[in-house]
């Protein structure tokens, strides 16, 4: 038996729920919100509905969308013959930031991780391959993390799609420009040099 | 090398500040006193890592939330780390911070020895597996990130033939995890026997020095034939099988070994704790010339209690090696004496007494 009156432990039982979150966080959270005036939690329960129905993903790129399809797949003015391939929602914004590519986006729901029991059959991959079999199709930019996860998945997608006769790119990575030589992690440093081109 | 190092609520420290000397460094005091919590502190600016096999909150002094170690070395580069009781270590260089602890490795260069190295001689292949990495690990970044991405890709690919036990396994779900395992696998056996190939003669030297006729020698002993990535790959394929029954990879470097044999005999199952010793000792003073040649300075010797072992002939031996590179040196002790009196008189001597220096 919970040692809360009723309302309360449910509050607890759904901050548990969430992803991150245990016993003693869900606790902390349901008293703040006790704490809360009561105009703030309604403002916070509605934006809560109101996210979960009026968002969905698109039915083309799995990105979250208000529509069926999201604002970036219907518009006339993208490349629709280059596709970059990224994990996650989050990952668009920072290609979009670059204000240079004008293509369009997938995004997988993560990478391929037996660790953590996920398959290609868990993400988004199936409707990536169908969207390649549109024969004006040209690049596909591969834009996962360069971890041996990003990598992994970047294999395996270059093996599935290449038998499509479509080109398959990755993000290179190296210095960032203003980075100091000195200050630079060793990782990035390495790589640089390792993929240093002519002048 | 490192010039000064101050310590706040690292272990039985609350707060304290040591200058060493560029030469030798006499840490002095009776057991349990934090003689050898400082040499951690030490060893963690340039590891990025706790010595002893502990948690990084252990470090942390009772009471405190967290544990900061500053160094200033002497080419004026400052690096610290800072131990959490709960969440991650942080480690920054002069106060930029690092993506992980272990960026950390290559600026201050050092090579221990604590009794707990016998292992190096008596332990696991897997004990002298993790002498080569962390050596290694120190003169050549790249080998540090091929042994990261190894060992993750090696966790996949278990877990991988693990989940497929009883289900059939499509070919091309387990090829881009060889595909790493191969590259970066391939790239560590190479790095390892080209190092210990470097490694053994040095070592036959020092032990010639130190303990006389007997010929120590060093080899790798590769589990495998796999020798470049295409080898490598096609054992792999031709493994799987047996592979997905144990579930486990039984091709790669993190089942080879270091052999050490004296006189032919491999030290492991022939030789006696005198002869282990002088092994050992003769292999972590090769491994400070090599790191000397590699990256053109004496690296940091760091020696934990190491003279209550040894006779006094080796002793001195020991120190008029060490002497001699010419590097900068810190030894833990019991007491002066076991020092001779020509070697007192230029250390620099640090007493240490209930989590105070002086
Ligand atoms: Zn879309």
């Amino acid at each position: 038996m919970s040692p809360f009156p009723g309302p309360l432990a449910a509050l607890i039982a759904e901050f548990e729920r969430l992803p991150g979150v245990g016993v003693k966080s869900a606790q902390r959270l349901a008293f703040h919100v006790l704490r809360m005036p009561v105009d703030d939690v309604r403002r916070f329960g509605q934006a809560l509905t109101q996210a979960r129905e009026s968002l969905g993903f698109c039915r083309v790129c799995q990105n979250i969308s208000e529509g069926e399809t999201c604002e970036i797949c219907s518009d006339p003015r993208r490349r629709a013959d280059q596709i970059c391939v990224v994990a996650e929602p989050k990952d668009i914004a920072a290609m979009e930031r670059l204000n240079e590519y004008r293509g369009l986006y997938h995004v997988l729901h993560g990478l391929l991780s037996p660790l953590d029991g996920i398959g290609p059959e868990n993400l988004k991959m199936r409707e990536l391959i169908e969207r390649l079999r549109d024969e004006s199709m040209q690049e596909v930019v591969v834009a996962t993390n360069p971890t041996v996860e990003g990598d992994t998945t970047a294999l395996y997608l270059a093996r599935l799609i290449k038998p499509l006769g479509v080109r398959v790119t990755r993000l290179a990575h190296g210095m960032p420009v203003g980075g100091e030589l000195d200050y630079a992690d060793t990782a990035t440093l390495l790589s640089a040099f390792e993929y240093r081109r002519e002048l | 090398m490192i010039a000064r190092l101050r310590l706040s609520h690292f272990r039985n420290y609350e707060s304290i500040e040591v200058g060493w000397s560029p030469n030798l460094n006499l840490v002095v005091g009776k057991n349990a006193q934090g003689k050898t919590n400082l040499l951690e502190a030490v060893f963690l600016l340039s590891s990025g890592r706790v010595m002893r096999a502990s948690q990084d909150a252990r470090a942390v002094r009772h009471g405190a939330e967290s544990a900061t170690v500053e160094g200033v070395l002497q080419n004026r580069d400052v690096l610290s780390v800072v131990l959490k009781r709960a969440g991650r270590k942080t480690a920054s260089v002069h106060g930029s911070p690092l993506r992980r602890a272990s960026d950390l490795i290559g600026r201050f260069p050092t090579v221990s020895f604590s009794a707990a190295d016998l292992a190096l001689a008596r332990g696991e292949p897997q004990d002298r597996r993790q002498f080569m990495d962390e050596e290694m690990s120190q003169i050549f970044p790249a080998y540090l990130r091929d042994l990261t991405v190894y060992k993750r890709a090696l966790a996949q690919r278990n877990a991988l033939l693990k989940a497929h036990a009883e289900t059939r396994l499509e070919p091309e779900l387990i090829l881009p995890w060889d595909e790493r395992l191969a590259e970066a696998g391939s790239a560590l056996r190479e790095a390892r026997q080209e190092w210990i190939q470097e490694l053994s003669p040095l070592t036959s030297a020092a032990h010639g020095r130190l303990a006389g006729s007997e010929k120590l020698s060093l080899s790798y002993e590769a589990n495998d034939e796999a020798n470049d990535r295409g080898g490598f790959l096609g054992a792999l394929r031709s493994r799987l099988s047996d592979d997905l029954r144990r579930g486990r990879t039984s091709v790669g470097p993190h089942l080879d070994d270091l052999v050490i044999a004296v006189a032919g005999q491999p030290l492991r199952h022939f030789g006696s704790q005198g002869q282990q010793r002088s092994a050992v000792v003769s292999i972590k003073l090769a491994t400070l010339e090599s790191l000397q040649g590699r990256i053109g300075r004496p690296p940091t010797l760091l020696l934990d209690d190491v003279f209550s072992d040894l006779d006094i002939d080796r002793r001195d031996e020991l120190v008029r090696s060490l002497v001699q590179l010419g590097g900068q040196t810190i030894i833990t002790c019991t007491e002066e004496s076991q020092v001779s009196a020509d070697l007192l008189r230029e250390a620099n001597i640090l007493r240490v007494s209930s989590g105070r220096v002086s």
